[in-house]
């Protein structure tokens, strides 16, 4: 298998859960304990009420296509030598609005609105990123 | 006070530009210089009466007051960096207003384009590098987001956005100052290549070098000076960094309330805007700044641009100068620069001088859609 050429997550303490969680197959996102808001990338405050408690629960993992791009200029290493490539915007069925890439299906047949579900992709045997595909 | 009070009270006396392009003999800071003599010319002012100078630096750290000051030899009573234009007109329009200046200098200029600059930094500030992860690179997405969403929701075309690029193409092709002055038919801007799907090449702007000047000053101080005084006859500002968390976050979030501010305290409606500028990073600013203001019905200003109606001649020219694709990408300051010219009909060649303009708006956003601003001009 080619080694993977993409940018690999920078793990730090804030992110740290997210990353773990996604090579334990769960999609984890932030959550502030003063008013539930929920994030992701992590942040050091709440930005609903700026409390600086937050815990990380798993998502459901499931939501819809909010809208997608297709890039056909690539600056990024490994993304380069792979366009046209997709990024969307998720919302997932918590409300929360996340940045992935779609899977699994010919860039004709994505659509807004469309089911989609987490799918973790074990790029190194160390790192998981967390993409999704089309939820049947 | 109230936002009515600040009408009128703040014109502007002068507005320089340098040549625009690439200008690889000349720092940032050298083109700052000479954009602040040509408005020094044009006001009739001497350097010694301007006591406040606003300073953009440009992206790579030139043009910044730290590195520009002493090459200014002033001694203002108040001397700033400030993030965008929008910000230093409505700074300058408050410290003229309160007496606290009596003339000030708001410059910017930039050597990006010899720099190579290439702005491929994250889409949404997203923190870590979760942008990177994902290949989410330009800028541009965001627009790109948005216009792919309003396929969706209004059954906007590709095409239909096509109409932007090509009435731009159209007025840079009569303005001297423009980088870019080749004519741009429809089928050339569908053939040119995809950047980011769905925007093409022609819905990008491009990176140039270049520096522009303008001096606010009070109409009283104004009457005694050579060129006619272009007041600032409205203005709103909003700035909203919720990003992906808001509602509307595909449709420009701050632009409404910016809208309401500006109709709420000003005598004009949007239908009597004889011109309008946008701050076009990527075309797709045009049609949201076009709906948000209320030039036309949300979900429609994709079909309103059509026909010719944003060009010259037609019901609302818009960004006559030729926007940022192909006039020059100087971040909005090109925008306040040409709506002066055309009120004091120095528009440099006939055929693109409006006819007697007496009322022209311009706005100001960021490529990212956080901070915006917005102008009422009047002669």
């Amino acid at each position: 298998m080619a080694e993977y050429a993409k940018p690999l997550p920078v793990v730090n303490d804030l992110n740290r859960p997210h990353w773990e969680g996604a090579r334990d197959g769960r999609f984890m996102v932030q959550r502030c304990l003063g008013c539930g808001h929920l994030a992701l990338p992590p942040m050091p405050n709440c930005s609903g009420c700026l409390e600086t408690s937050m815990e990380w629960v798993a998502s459901s993992g499931r939501g819809v296509v909010f809208s997608w791009i297709e890039y056909h200029q690539g600056w990024l290493p490994g993304y380069r030598d792979e366009t046209p490539y997709n990024v969307a915007i998720v919302e997932l069925e918590e409300g929360l609005r996340v940045v992935s890439n779609l899977v699994g299906l010919p860039h004709d047949q994505i659509a807004i609105g469309m089911p989609v579900e987490v799918w973790f992709d074990e790029v190194t045997p160390q790192v998981t990123i967390p993409r999704f595909r089309p939820r049947v | 006070m109230a936002v009515r009070d600040l009408l009128d009270r703040a014109c502007i006396a002068g507005v320089g530009a340098t040549p625009q392009g690439q200008w690889p003999e000349y720092s940032a800071d050298d083109l700052a210089i000479w954009a602040f003599r040509e408005a020094l010319k044009d006001s009739g002012l001497r350097k010694a009466a301007i006591d406040g100078v606003f300073v953009q630096p440009s992206f790579g750290g030139q043009g910044d007051l730290k590195t520009l000051g002493h090459r200014l030899g002033m001694e203002p009573r108040v001397a700033a960096n400030v993030d965008f234009h929008g910000q230093a007109l409505q700074f300058a329009t408050l410290l003229v207003h309160q007496g606290l200046c009596n003339y000030v200098a708001c410059m910017y200029a930039t050597n990006q384009r010899t720099n190579r600059n290439r702005f491929a930094s994250t889409a949404y500030h997203l923190g870590g590098n979760f942008d990177d992860v994902y290949g989410l690179s330009n800028p541009g997405s965001v627009a790109a987001f948005n216009y792919r969403r309003r396929m969706h929701d209004f059954g906007a075309t590709e095409e239909q956005l096509g109409a932007i690029a090509v009435a731009q193409a159209r007025a840079a092709s009569l303005n001297p100052l423009a980088v870019y002055r080749s004519p741009l038919t429809i089928e050339d801007y569908l053939n040119a290549r995809y950047v980011i799907a769905p925007l093409r090449l022609m819905d990008f702007c491009m990176i140039s070098d270049g520096g522009f000047c303008v001096i606010v000053t009070t109409p009283e101080r104004a009457r005694d000076l050579p060129k006619t005084p272009v007041f600032i006859s409205g203005l709103g500002s909003q700035a909203c960094f919720l990003e992906l968390e808001h509602p509307d976050a595909m449709y420009h979030p701050p632009q409404r309330p910016n809208a309401s501010m500006l109709w709420e305290n000003c005598d004009y409606a949007p239908e009597d805007i004889e011109a309008l500028y946008v701050q076009d990073a990527y075309t797709p600013n045009v049609l949201a700044a076009l709906e948000n203001y209320g030039f036309c019905e949300f979900g429609t200003a994709h079909e309103w641009v059509q026909g010719g109606r944003i060009e010259l001649g037609g019901e609302l020219p818009v960004n006559v100068h030729g926007g940022q694709n192909r006039m020059t990408y100087m971040l909005g300051w090109q925008n306040t620069h040409d709506a002066v010219l055309q009120l004091r009909h120095e528009a440099m060649e006939p055929a693109r001088q409006l006819p007697d303009p007496e009322v022209i708006m311009a706005t100001y956003s960021t490529g990212l859609w956080q901070e915006t601003w917005s102008y009422i001009f009047r002669r």
